[in-house]
């Protein structure tokens, strides 16, 4: 089984990295391959990079509420570009409502401040082995 | 049963006695303050009850603190949001999702007066957590406007020059300028604001990496140090600006540690301020705390417990002495403070001032064994981690080399692992948990959010666009010249160039121009002035 591929970036100003270093150490841990963008992104270029590196997730970290606003223009601009990347969005700062209006846009799953590693692993996982299989089909 | 360590690894006995040969600690108003600023207790309540406070634009942030100060809070502390805490103005293009959602958007001379109008400037203490220079200038502005001699100011701004860019918000300026900055601030306060504290270390911010006791005292002591000797080398004299410094601290949940921290930072002040840089003055020696309860020890489970800890850890605070306080407020793990938790938070000082007892007397815990030997073993430690941290060369330069930036790095990876592994103990996080689905209790308070002031972006492109451009121009020259020569005080010609309508955001990218730095550390502005 082919490793999963992950880009894990923070949107607009949001400066608060603690959530996302140590969700990307954690699943470097778990054997994924992590590229890390960082904080200041915008929809346009993590629109850009997901395609470039070809990742299977894409993982947007918040700590901040940009990402009530950035969301549906980085969904709107991943499907225009043809990205088949999953989308997940992990933060302390997500409430039960807000995952429920990110699942409406689109977004594959939520993690909030109750979410645990191993659930976190294994959703990521599942959802890396989805795109793998999907891949494979439309080549065979 | 293994050791029992505190927060900071301090391993503790059974229990304490006195130690032999031990005389009582000075009295509290004597060198070296470990007991306290002074002896006698305030008329008045013993310390600024305050709430930290920002939303939106100035407008609704003023209509905050007045409503505030209805609710009998004692002094001002003002935030900004992501964009004016990293100096951009609100229509920066990675602004927009963030404007005034964690605090208030503030970049022009208008904003300022907004922020300000109607309040008693003279009368309160007016403190701030937006960028120092900007702080100041806003103020300073206000005040000419309302009548109010600079020189009658009291409040505060905060510095942090050395760790500014290494956790929170970064400023994209090189440590040269934010240390110059710091120093502009406090050297033109020593001559115009004689009762401003121009600089105070804030270790509250850096601590939330995860630091324990020591390693934020310590490391506060490191940047107070290298700005004293900064002002020393410009020729300010120790005591022209010694009583001007004050401290702001992190309070966490290790209740004995936290009450000990004060003291110990108290005496380990005075003792640096007379024996290391010769200061006369007791001014000099006895140093204002002010502190902030962990945002980091709030949990978005069970949030109605934050209320709780905010509780506990004011105590402490309260009983170990400080000067102005603010409690995070219980809904703080989702997002900006709600009106009704700030009351929340406010009520509770109250509470503890009027009804527990708490600061009835002055140290009430002085000669407890226990909290004296954690006073003078958290004294050592910090001692000893300044002296480690000093002999590794320059406090700037290691600032230049990200040495404290990875300290900070490592401390937020130790947090998580204590927590991971069970050593810190949170309840409702990884101990008494309860199902998501029962964990019902604050939650319609804490779903509750700020949108982003959308209509500010818009507000404030019109101002720009009708503001008279050439006197914007010749200001942010004034500010590029003056930038340019070291020997030049930053602070006249911002507040000239505020004046001329110029921006925060504007005036920032102009002095980052100076030294080199890419006038918008995004990529996305040009520079207004040819540098």
């Amino acid at each position: 089984m082919s490793k999963v591929r992950i880009l894990i970036g923070i949107l607009g100003l949001d400066q608060h990295e603690v959530g996302a270093i140590a969700v990307a150490r954690m699943l470097r841990d778990a054997g994924m391959e992590v590229i890390y963008a960082g904080c200041f992104q915008t929809p346009e270029k993590l629109t850009r990079s997901t395609i470039q590196e070809d990742v299977d997730v894409l993982g947007i970290s918040c700590h901040s509420w940009e990402y009530l606003h950035y969301l549906p223009e980085l969904m709107t601009r991943l499907k225009a570009e043809g990205a088949d990347a999953a989308v997940v969005v992990g933060g302390s700062v997500l409430t039960a409502g807000d995952a429920h209006a990110l699942q409406e846009l689109g977004v594959a799953a939520t993690f909030g401040p109750g979410s645990t590693p191993p659930e976190m692993i294994a959703t990521i996982r599942e959802l890396g082995a989805r795109r793998a299989s999907r891949l494979a089909e439309t080549l065979a | 049963m293994g050791e029992r360590l505190s927060r900071s690894g301090i391993a503790v006995r059974d229990y304490y006695e006195s130690k032999p040969g031990s005389d009582a600690v000075e009295p509290p108003g004597q060198y070296p303050y470990t007991r306290g600023r002074r002896a006698t207790v305030p008329e008045a309540a013993g310390w600024i009850q305050r709430e930290l406070s920002g939303e939106a634009d100035p407008e609704r942030s003023n209509a905050q603190i007045k409503y505030l100060i209805s609710n009998h809070q004692l002094g001002i502390d003002v935030i900004g949001d992501a964009a004016t805490m990293g100096m951009l103005d609100p229509d920066h293009p990675l602004a927009a999702g963030a404007v005034g959602t964690q605090g208030v958007s503030l970049c022009c001379k208008d904003d300022y007066l907004t922020l300000f109008r109607e309040l008693p400037l003279a009368e309160l203490s007016i403190s701030s957590s937006v960028p120092s220079l900007f702080a100041l200038t806003g103020l300073y502005i206000a005040a000419r406007a309302m009548g109010v001699a600079p020189a009658h100011l009291r409040g505060s701004v905060l510095q942090a020059p050395l760790y500014a860019e290494d956790c929170g918000y970064a400023m994209h300026m090189p440590v040269e300028l934010r240390v110059r900055i710091s120093a502009d601030v406090m050297q033109f306060c020593a001559g115009e604001m004689p009762k401003f504290h121009s600089f105070v270390e804030d270790t509250y911010f850096f601590c939330e990496s995860g630091l324990n006791a020591v390693e934020e005292m310590a490391l506060g002591f490191v940047e107070i140090r290298y700005l004293a000797r900064e002002l020393l080398r410009r020729g300010v004299p120790i005591d022209g600006f010694a009583p001007r410094i004050a401290l702001l601290v992190d309070c966490s949940m290790d209740f004995f540690e936290e009450i000990a921290k004060v003291r110990a930072a108290r005496r380990l002040f005075a003792r640096m301020m007379r024996e290391d840089f010769g200061a006369q003055d007791p001014r000099s020696w006895s140093v204002v705390i002010s502190a902030h309860t962990s945002g980091l020890a709030l949990t978005a489970q069970q949030p109605s417990n934050n209320i709780v800890r905010g509780t506990l850890q004011a105590m402490a605070m309260v009983l170990g002495g400080v000067q102005a306080l603010e409690i995070s407020a219980f809904d703080e793990a989702y997002r900006t403070p709600s009106r009704a938790s700030h009351l929340v938070a406010l009520r509770t000082q109250q509470i503890i001032e009027l009804e527990s007892g708490a600061g009835r007397v002055v140290d009430p815990l002085g000669g407890s064994h226990y909290v004296e030997a954690l006073t003078d073993e958290l004294e050592g430690r910090i001692t000893a981690m300044i002296r480690d941290v000093e002999a590794r060369g320059s406090a700037l330069e290691l600032a230049g080399q990200g040495w404290f930036r990875k300290f900070f790095r490592n401390a937020m990876e130790r947090y998580h692992q204590q927590l991971s592994r069970d050593e810190l103990r949170m309840v409702g996080v990884n101990v008494h948990r309860v199902p998501a689905e029962e964990d019902t209790l604050l939650r319609e308070a804490v779903e509750g959010k700020l949108s982003p002031c959308v209509e500010r972006v818009d507000r404030i492109r019109a101002f720009k666009a009708e503001r008279d451009g050439a006197r914007v121009r010749d200001a942010l020259r004034a500010v590029l010249a003056a930038a340019q020569r070291p020997e030049d005080n930053l602070v006249p010609p911002v507040i000239a160039a505020t004046e001329a309508d110029c921006t925060m955001g504007e005036i920032a990218g102009t002095l980052r121009q100076a030294y080199h730095w890419p006038y918008d550390p995004h990529g996305f502005l040009p520079a207004l002035v040819e540098g």
